[in-house]
């Protein structure tokens, strides 16, 4: 049945790409996103039942692994756009703080539903990055059939490549995001924003 | 035959209510969405018939074990071939066409009626194409915003296009030549179970109809695009105001 099927499959003449990345290791976005997600998926794989019982320690690890890839003030202040002009300084930082803690619970959250099945792999580089900005495109196996492609766009900062959005299907959470927050904020103002934000936090952690 | 007539009337009659609704005042998208107040009630009506809907995506989400979804997933997903191997050569991709043609009939044979993905196995990657992105990568890009009943989110080019690949998808057939709804509506409950874990979120957003809007509109460029669309000009979202763009004519 294998081999029939290898000859009808060599029969309609058809070409699989190996999308498998065959990257060198280093300090490039791809690495990166695959050092953490590889180890945060392995680390939750093997303590499935812990970090079920124990969601803080789950989202300690999360925030632990993650947090230094992101740069969640650029994020904010594309989030905020227009909205953002004349907020202070420390009203965007916490903020921004909102929007991670947030992202961090999603995170943490979508890894205890995938469980000890999700899959990861992250695609080679493609021609659309610059020396500015770059996309690293990866693909999850999801349980119910199917993979989600989930990219995530990296730019340079004096710290070194950070991603500041994640495209889940072609969505963009910053910009999904800022089509909800900049008129929420416009109407109701940031502080109203932020305490929407800390109360959904709360929603999530429980 | 009389299906037939009443689908294309109540789809006029959809373009006619369109017509109708230029005098709406709120307009968060008039680039891409200038039928917003339209669009807006056709949202409310959708969202009605999903109190009905609802209930019992939830119950056969319940009772179906996964494995058998993931079957019905791959089933309809299968029946969507025909479909996607027309529109890959209408685009030129004939390799492409290549693989979906291989797929079904493997599927369709080896996969039980596509209950099982059998092909994805053997290298022959799953595709998606429909008319509605022919006529985008012919040129016909932008296209307004247009909520669609019963169906949901679409734009006037998608609504078009999937009417006329109505005519070739299986479950289309179904409905066209022989009245038959019950794979439509199988359909429509087993997609509705899809997007359950999504519902809090919808409920949850500050404005919920912009949500779906984004979020379907974002998703549709990237099938467009196969995906891969281009990365969005974020310096822009930086300023105080982007730059007004015109709205596209249909």
């Amino acid at each position: 049945m294998r081999a029939f099927v290898r000859i009808l499959f060599l029969a309609c003449a058809c070409v699989s790409a190996n999308l498998f990345a065959d990257h060198i290791h280093g300090s490039d976005p791809v690495s990166r996103v695959e050092d953490v997600t590889v180890h945060i998926f392995a680390d939750v794989a093997e303590n499935l039942q812990y970090y079920t019982d124990n969601p803080g320690a789950l989202q300690a690890l999360v925030r632990t692994d993650l947090m230094p890839l992101l740069d969640v003030d650029y994020a904010a202040r594309l989030v905020l756009g227009r909205a953002g002009r004349g907020i202070e300084q420390a009203k965007i930082d916490e903020f921004a703080s909102g929007m991670s803690n947030l992202l961090i619970n999603r995170y943490s959250k979508g890894l205890l539903y995938f469980s000890s099945e999700v899959k990861l792999r992250v695609l080679p580089q493609r021609g659309d990055s610059n020396e500015k900005m770059t996309r690293v495109r990866t693909r999850v196996q999801l349980p119910k059939g199917g993979e989600a492609p989930v990219d995530y766009i990296f730019h340079k900062t004096p710290e070194g490549w950070k991603a500041f959005d994640v495209i889940v299907e072609g969505i963009s959470y910053v910009t999904t995001y800022r089509n909800q927050i900049m008129p929420d904020v416009e109407a109701n103002g940031i502080d109203s924003v932020i305490a929407r934000l800390n109360s959904g936090q709360l929603e999530l952690n429980e | 035959m009389l299906k037939r007539r009443s689908l294309i009337s109540f789809i006029l009659l959809c373009l006619l209510l369109t017509g109708c609704s230029g005098t709406q005042s709120r307009n968060t998208d008039p680039e891409n969405d200038p039928w917003e107040g339209f669009n807006r009630k056709v949202y409310a009506f959708n969202d009605g018939l999903d109190k009905v809907v609802r209930p019992v995506a939830v119950g056969y989400d319940k009772i179906m074990p996964d494995p058998f979804q993931r079957g019905v997933g791959n089933f309809f997903r299968n029946l969507d071939a025909p479909v996607t191997f027309l529109n890959q050569i209408l685009q030129g991709k004939f390799k492409q066409s290549g693989t979906t043609l291989g797929r079904f009939l493997l599927n369709s044979t080896f996969g039980l009626l596509g209950f099982f993905d059998v092909a994805t196995g053997e290298g022959l990657y799953y595709y998606n194409e429909d008319l509605g992105q022919t006529l985008a990568t012919w040129g016909y890009e932008d296209s307004r915003y247009l909520m669609l009943p019963f169906f949901g989110p679409s734009t006037f080019r998608d609504g078009a296009g999937r009417l006329a690949d109505s005519y070739v998808h299986p479950v289309g057939r179904a409905i066209h030549g022989r009245n038959e709804w019950g794979l439509w509506i199988f359909r429509g409950i087993d997609q509705r179970a899809r997007y359950l874990d999504q519902d809090a979120e919808l409920e949850q957003a500050y404005d919920p109809y912009v949500l779906m809007r984004d979020v379907w509109l974002q998703n549709r460029q990237y099938q467009i695009y196969d995906g891969d669309p281009p990365i969005a000009d974020y310096d822009l979202y930086l300023e105080d105001y982007p730059e007004e763009q015109p709205e596209p004519d249909l």
